[in-house]
């Protein structure tokens, strides 16, 4: 099975573990298929509905939410439990959250 | 310069991706960012209600099902876009059939060999 998992950050929580996630990387091995890093909310830009039709765009998530995105990884693991094994793993697992989602294929 | 597009979606209406592959609005968009130069790799999730969020807390894994957040609206699928830079990604996650119904949120990559 094919997950897509969305790694969170929260700023209440900086600091508290190590977030290096190489050794996670390397725990991964052939089950991570891609991942990387996401500029900060800060960055973001979105693309928006505009009343009547149309879009408009505007700084900023598309969510004022508390954990933030910060990165994705691409899993391939035999089932859920073994993509929740792995997910508590990652570093970001106590620094924020990861969600998993799967993949539609 | 590579962008993550978050297409999100409020879960209303879900099409395969047999299905979004077979619109012409979906067709026309893949012409639309192949003439630009730029590239892009999609990904489509499964509905949110799919969504198991993991954190750990005082050495204890918390399972919870769902996303991480209760939002209007949830990531639906991720493009990964190649362009020129950020006014290019405007463009073509401006140009995609799920603008103007839900919003679609722009990410620049942050290689972790880049401080």
């Amino acid at each position: 099975m094919r997950f897509l998992m969305f790694v969170l950050d929260d700023p209440d929580l900086a600091g508290t573990a190590d977030a290096n996630a190489v050794p996670w990387v390397e725990e991964a091995k052939q089950r991570r298929l891609e991942g990387d890093r996401l500029r900060p909310v800060g960055d973001a830009t979105t693309v928006w509905p505009k009343d009547g039709g149309g879009t408009f765009v505007s700084d900023g998530p598309f969510a004022e939410t508390k954990e933030q995105i910060c990165g994705y990884d691409i899993l391939e693991c035999a089932d859920l439990d073994e993509a929740v094994e792995l997910a508590a793993k990652h570093p970001m697992a106590k620094l924020g959250a990861i969600e998993l989602r799967p993949v539609w294929q | 310069m590579r962008y993550m597009l978050m297409i999100t979606d409020d879960g209303a209406e879900r099409l395969s991706p047999a299905e979004i592959d077979a619109t012409p609005e979906f067709t026309a968009w893949l012409r639309d960012v192949e003439s630009r130069g730029a590239s892009r790799v999609g990904t489509l999730l499964r509905p949110p209600a799919e969504a198991v969020t993991v954190r750990v807390r005082a050495g204890r894994t918390l399972r919870s099902d769902g996303p991480f957040a209760e939002t209007k609206e949830h990531v639906a699928g991720v493009e990964i876009v190649e362009c020129a830079d950020l006014d290019e990604a405007i463009a073509i996650a401006a140009a995609h059939p799920a603008a103007g119904r839900h919003p679609i949120e722009i990410r620049p990559f942050w290689p972790f060999e880049e401080e």
